[in-house]
């Protein structure tokens, strides 16, 4: 189990930490190694955006990792029956990366946002956020989007049909399908699925061996750590409340500040601005309002389909827990069949047949002929 | 002994056939084909597409099948033998029933955000999966030789006699 880490300690350890890291370039330390795989606790990054100044080496050393591993499709991809369900390919335009896509995980926003009179210049990192209780863990059919105890959200390209149900259901639309390839081909590639959905995994494979994620190692300002979770919404606050009153806001609304903590009911993944995260949505809605108008229209001068969706570009609003309703609806599940005992026990409801007495016997077993499913 | 014991008569036997109606269906809809295969487009069905709904649907019926089963046991704790006018007739289907619940259960904890191990929650899922598809053929096996026209039961009955 992960030691409870102070404030102080946290601190400590974490600009030790942030040091080792600097010198090592991969290793993960020692005290965070431990817990990635074994932990009780979730491992999570924090991303202090005033120190990013958007050089993108993140994206880089993500896509220098990952991108050589990712399959290209078949030819031709297989097209869906009905034509209803898009064939997704981007295996032809693996240089994008000014947003999500099977070929890049993570990608920089760069925004300008009007704030108390002034233009600030701000740079956010997007990718998974790792959700503390995922919607796309928690809902996929088949078992291929799966959460670790390190609090890092993978798909498994090896099972993933790519129904897209996990982009459905993620309040982000993070994770994006690439047609042609995976288990699919190998069913009914027509009826069933539609390729394989890829999104960031945190570098599980090299956090399994003790290495960070990649964009955090390769960050030259520093703007990401890892910790555990209890340890970095701590740090989250701290750091919040400092921003807060640079920034001339009672330090009470230090949540302005802070994305990630609550959001969804929590994720492995928190940001702090030095400016409230209201303003930097609108600004990011903005913002994707014009890039979706204007890909639209590219796609149609290419005679490509428009792309359904979001863009792959999350918003950063608030969201709700989306599990919450199956957190309070358990309840429900447990109550019922000690309700359910309690009538029986008290033989409440059990006279119905008994009393109609052996003329009405003819009539139970008619009865008894129409009730069974199974 | 008495044979002819169903307690709760009729509406209990409703009440389970809606609770596993329901059951199959938002568990249908738990696979992502409402929308692909257009069955969202008719009318009234529009929220099967939502995944979120048909989530919180089939909790609910889950619910009502768990108090059903619950109930019954009760009664047969306090009650010796009788037929019951509902619920799986042998034990393949008492079988897939227990293989739901127990899968269903330990989804539920997971929904709830109780950590399972991603190979652990993987074998639920597909045993989840494959249960209910086993259930529901199961089912509409047994509603289809009951439907069948008594004449036709008699003859067919007749002939398999040497």
């Amino acid at each position: 189990m992960a030691p409870d880490i102070s404030r102080r300690g946290f601190l400590t350890g974490g600009l030790a930490a942030a040091a080792g890291l600097a010198v090592s370039g991969l290793a993960l330390p020692a005290a965070l190694a431990a817990p990635a795989g074994q932990s009780d606790q979730d491992l999570c990054t924090l991303l202090d955006l005033s120190k990013c100044i958007g050089c993108e080496a993140c994206v880089d050393a993500c896509r220098d990792q990952w991108q050589a591993d990712l399959p290209d499709p078949v030819q031709p991809i297989p097209r869906s029956l009905p034509a209803r369900v898009p064939t997704e390919d981007w295996s032809g335009r693996k240089q994008v990366r000014d947003r999500l896509t099977p070929y890049n995980f993570l990608y920089v926003e760069h925004l300008e946002v009007e704030h108390a009179g002034r233009r600030v210049e701000l740079h956010l990192p997007r990718r998974c956020m790792h959700c503390q209780n995922a919607p796309c863990a928690d809902l996929c059919p088949f078992g291929a989007c799966q959460d670790e105890k390190s609090g890092v959200v993978h798909i498994d390209p090896e099972i993933c049909l790519g129904g897209a149900k996990c982009k459905n259901v993620c309040p982000w639309h993070i994770p994006q399908r690439q047609s042609g390839v995976g288990l699919y081909l190998n069913l009914l590639p027509q009826y069933v699925g539609n390729g394989v959905m890829f999104k960031c995994h945190r570098c599980l494979p090299l956090l399994r061996k003790g290495q960070a994620p990649r964009c955090l190692a390769e960050c030259p300002q520093q703007v990401q750590s890892i910790a555990p979770r209890s340890a970095q919404a701590a740090q989250a606050q701290a750091l919040a409340r400092d921003m807060a009153a640079k920034d001339g806001a009672s330090p009470e609304r230090w949540r302005d500040y802070v994305y990630g903590l609550e959001e969804n009911g929590g994720t492995n993944t928190i940001y702090v601005a030095p400016l409230p995260f209201r303003e930097i949505n609108a600004a990011l809605l903005k913002d994707h309002q014009a890039k979706a108008h204007k890909e639209r229209a590219d796609a149609q001068a290419a005679g490509r389909p428009p792309e359904p969706g979001n863009l792959g570009r999350p918003a950063m609003g608030l969201v709700k827990n989306s599990m919450g309703d199956a957190q309070n609806l358990t309840l429900a599940l447990a109550i019922a069949p000690v309700a359910g005992l309690a009538a029986g026990l008290g033989r409440l409801f059990s006279k119905t047949r008994r009393l109609a007495g052996p003329a009405a016997a003819p009539a139970k077993d008619s009865d008894s002929q129409k009730g069974g499913q199974a | 002994m008495n044979n002819h014991y169903a307690p709760g008569g009729r509406p209990a036997g409703w009440l389970y056939a809606l609770a596993c109606g329901l059951l199959i269906f938002s568990g249908l809809a738990q696979l992502p084909v409402m929308k692909r295969y257009y069955l969202a487009d008719l009318p009234g069905l529009a929220f099967s597409a939502d995944f979120y709904v048909t989530s919180n649907l089939h909790y609910g019926a889950a619910a009502l099948l768990l108090g059903l089963l619950a109930w019954r046991l009760g009664l047969a704790l306090r009650q010796t033998g009788g037929r019951w006018s509902w619920g799986p007739r042998g034990r393949w289907g008492w079988t897939l029933l227990g293989l739901l619940l127990l899968t269903g259960a330990g989804k539920a904890l997971r929904n709830a955000g109780v950590f399972v191990w991603p190979g652990m929650m993987l074998a639920l899922d597909l045993t989840h999966l494959g249960a209910a598809m086993a259930f529901m053929l199961t089912g509409l096996g047994v509603l289809a030789r009951r439907g069948k026209p008594a004449g036709a039961r008699q003859t067919a009955l007749a002939r398999s006699r040497p």
